[in-house]
């Protein structure tokens, strides 16, 4: 208890509330604009917050991350660009939404529901941070195999397009994902000499490509009819019927997202695009999943912030990033002298609980930030086409080029933009894309690893259990549905059978 | 005569005014801000370091020294960067082994005979290590294991550091290796501790705790000498092996860049390297004073590291 006290002691400190502040306005900000990412914001403050205290330094840091997960959705549902890719999923329904004339009921649902599922996993840390610690060390080469595998089972259901074009679309991500040196054999795999393609393709420029370069080009098919334009109904916030709707939803999406969380590797990401899909498992909407439907805002959003405060957790503890902005935290404890390790929370438990307390004032912070900003921001969706698309355009451009300061990345933008136009013509989606994308190297390499450590036997992933039980739950989320349609046909036609007789 | 003093005192007029220009280049240098270019994301070890370098160096000049994220082709996009900008000492670039084993692949638009060392932050060797319940106690008794069988051996990327120093290393015990690559050192730290892996090449910056705690073994340091905070582990040279590798971190600027300017940013980077805020830098990532190179150690270990690395890279078979 009496670390707990301690850390939370931080909350008396002007100078960290301040930082706090700071790194939480800063947050929002880099974190809304698709090209200024928050690993990027956190590398820029890094020599700054040498003249801190570690403690204030490193809370400004997890403030500005958490933030910056938030910040994410604003773009990508009134312009249909994820400013971080953990927004990916919430672009989803949050811009149709912002097309229907709802932006402010999608932007006050993103904060809300942000807001419940960071406290609910900061709780979570706060009883449970040393188990879960142990749970992430635990995750191996297999573990993730079978944690890939489960994300994988969820293609062909992910969009509410028809299941083959999923799997086609998944099939595409997979495939972006095995351009660069492949991590076991060095081979250089579809560079074609680019230096910039041998690390791989990088995630934003596909992202912003996928979604705004590709929406841009749908928009320059339309006309612009001033008359959707009508309504003020554009800044209404979320009513109390929308929360009573989406509560279940959020309590999900919180769970799986801190769970995904303390596994480290583009935990936000892959928890935003699970919790959207259980959103849509469990929704009686489930079909009308992409047109609008504020559930399918509630469970990625959820889940990412879910996810941020869970990915601190294998970043403290163990020294493996839960993200790219983790990792640059974690440059950040080190500048300060912190050793993360399985011992700082033995040695230094008051950092831990101090930088939750800072998180915590993080989210409520931009609770207030999203909620006053939902109204002022949702007034760009009744910003003319013909005005708003060329500037996204140029803020898509710089966004990419931001990325690396690399113009490679801005042809990788543009192309994969061509490329998302057309699928969206033929009913492709993005959502099995992108989960491609993610998981695609995960996979890939998880399974070489595994191999090797396995003597090339692959029999013996029957010896992990946890691999075995991501494995079953990946079985269920295929044959759940013909199984139990198949039951109900069996029952029906023995009721059918008893009324007879 | 005549001419001859004309010509003579043309000379020395030119000559002082070359002098005098040059001169005054180095009481200028620097006016403009100083770019450091770094070939990884932010975050990780060597971002990490040159963010506290730039910090540390710009305290002792004049000018702002920034750190620029020139990301990719190991390094290969860093270094042709630098290949074309002016040789005015304006364009640092951050140096580890990944670069040179790229430069040795002839992926690299810039060889070893194109930069000059200014100064060098880490030296971090790699250490064999084991877990601590480990039936391997010695490393005799670890090679033992590999003679007989096959080590799993844990490190990063195919082609890097720490896959050239496990595969120098299995060569020259006679030994079989199954190199496993991970993304980073803290993941197959975690894979050793679970036991997916039998040993690793480890820095102590990334596992002082766990060694402390009894968790890991350390059995032996590639490097010459012992190290200041293993001083009973041996060196792999002691057991008769000539393998010395370690996790260098160093800046360099192109060979041609005037020697007044390499001094000033040398001097610089070097009493900014010595302040106290470094220091305790070093100290938190588990590394000491030793880690600190002058230009000419520098630039002498870069060329004696290429000769190592192309010797062991044919040898292997790992030349393209």
């Amino acid at each position: 208890m009496e670390p707990i006290l301690t850390g939370l002691g931080i909350l008396t400190d002007p100078v960290a509330i301040a930082v706090i502040l700071l790194g939480t306005v800063v947050g929002v900000l880099v974190g809304a604009l698709p090209g200024l990412s928050s690993s990027m914001a956190v590398a820029l403050l890094l020599p700054f917050t040498i003249y801190l205290d570690p403690i204030p330094a490193i809370s400004m840091l997890a403030a500005l991350y958490c933030a910056g997960t938030f910040g994410g959705s604003i773009t990508a549902i009134l312009i249909n660009a994820p400013g971080a890719p953990p927004a990916a999923a919430t672009a989803f329904d949050g811009f149709p939404m912002a097309q229907k004339g709802e932006a402010g009921r999608a932007l006050g649902m993103a904060a809300v529901s942000s807001v419940i599922g960071g406290i609910l996993s900061l709780v979570v840390m706060v009883l449970a941070a040393p188990a879960l610690a142990r749970i992430a060390h635990s995750f191996g080469p297999p573990e993730y195999f079978a944690l890939a595998i489960f994300g994988l089972s969820m293609l062909a259901s992910i969009s509410g397009k028809s299941p083959v074009k999923n799997l086609i679309g998944g099939a595409l991500g997979l495939l972006i994902a095995t351009v660069g040196v492949d991590l076991t054999t060095g081979v250089e795999r579809f560079t074609f000499g680019v230096p910039q393609l041998y690390e791989g393709i990088s995630f934003i420029p596909i992202l912003i490509g996928l979604f705004a370069v590709a929406e841009l080009l749908s928009q320059a098919d339309v006309v612009d009819r001033a008359m959707d334009r009508i309504a003020l109904k554009a800044i209404k916030l979320p009513s109390r019927d929308d929360f009573k709707r989406v509560w279940k939803t959020i309590l999900r999406s919180s769970g799986i997202g801190t769970f995904i969380g303390i596994l480290p590797a583009e935990g936000s990401t892959m928890a935003a695009m699970i919790g959207y899909n259980e959103a849509r498992r469990w929704s009686k909407h489930g079909d009308k999943f992409g047109t609008g439907e504020i559930e399918g805002i509630a469970g990625p959003e959820a889940a990412n912030n879910a996810a941020t405060g869970g990915s601190m957790v294998p970043t403290l503890a163990l020294g493996i990033p839960g993200s790219a902005t983790a990792a640059v935290i974690l440059g950040g404890l080190q500048i300060h002298g912190i050793r993360p390790g399985s011992y700082l929370f033995e040695n230094q438990p008051e950092l831990l609980y101090s930088i939750f307390a800072a998180m915590l004032v993080a989210n409520l912070v931009f609770l207030v930030f999203g909620l006053v900003g939902a109204r002022l921001f949702s007034r760009i969706s009744l910003i003319p086409r013909t005005f708003l698309w060329p500037t996204v355009f140029a803020l898509c451009v710089v966004g990419a080029y931001g990325v690396n300061q690399s113009l490679v990345d801005v042809t990788i933008m543009l192309i994969t933009g061509f490329i998302g136009f057309w699928l969206k013509r033929y009913g492709f989606g993005a959502a099995p894309i992108i989960m491609g994308v993610v998981l695609g190297s995960l996979v890939e390499n998880s399974l070489a690893q595994s191999l090797i450590i396995f003597d090339q036997d692959a029999s013996r992933f029957l010896e992990r259990p946890i691999a075995l039980g991501f494995f079953l739950l990946a079985f269920l989320s295929i044959f759940a549905k013909p199984i139990s349609n198949g039951l109900k046909g069996l029952k029906r036609r023995r009721a059918v059978n008893g009324g007879h007789s | 005569m005549r001419l001859l003093m004309k010509r003579g005192h043309a000379l020395a007029c030119v000559t002082t005014a070359i002098l005098s220009a040059s001169t005054a280049l180095a009481a200028d240098f620097p006016s403009d801000p100083i770019e450091i270019a770094v070939h990884t994301s932010p975050g990780g070890g060597t971002d990490t370091t040159a963010r506290m370098v730039a910090l540390v160096t710009q305290e002792q000049l004049d000018s702002n020294v920034f750190v620029q994220n020139r990301k990719g082709g190991g390094g290969s996009v860093a270094m042709s960067y630098l290949s074309e900008q002016p040789a005015d000492g304006y364009t640092v670039m951050a140096v580890t082994p990944t670069h040179l084993f790229t430069m040795m692949r002839g992926n690299a638009p810039l060889s070893i005979d194109d930069i000059q060392g200014v100064a060098r932050a880490t030296d971090d060797p790699i250490i064999v290590m084991v877990r601590g319940d480990s039936d391997y106690q010695t490393l005799d008794q670890l090679i033992e294991a590999g003679q007989q069988g096959t080590i799993k051996w844990g490190g990063t990327q195919i082609g890097g550091v720490d896959h050239i120093a496990a595969m120098s290393f299995a060569n020259a015990a006679d030994m079989t290796v199954s190199y496993v690559p991970f993304d980073s050192g803290a993941e197959f730290a975690a894979a050793l501790s679970r036991g997916d892996i039998d040993a690793a090449g480890l820095n102590i910056s990334e596992t002082r705790d766990q060694i402390e705690a009894g968790e890991f073994r350390p059995l032996a340091v590639m490097a010459d000498e012992r190290m200041s905070a293993l001083p009973d582990v041996p060196t792999l040279a002691e057991n008769g092996m000539d393998v010395s590798f370690s996790t260098v971190r160093g800046y360099v600027v192109l060979k041609d860049t005037p020697q007044d300017r390499l001094k000033v940013l040398e001097d610089a980077m070097l009493s900014g390297l010595a302040s106290d805020r470094y220091q305790e830098y070093l100290q938190g990532i588990g590394l000491d004073e030793s880690s600190i190179a002058d230009a000419e150690a520098w630039d002498q270990q870069l060329h004696r590291m290429y000769e190592a690395g192309e010797k062991t890279m044919t040898e292997l078979g790992l030349m393209q």
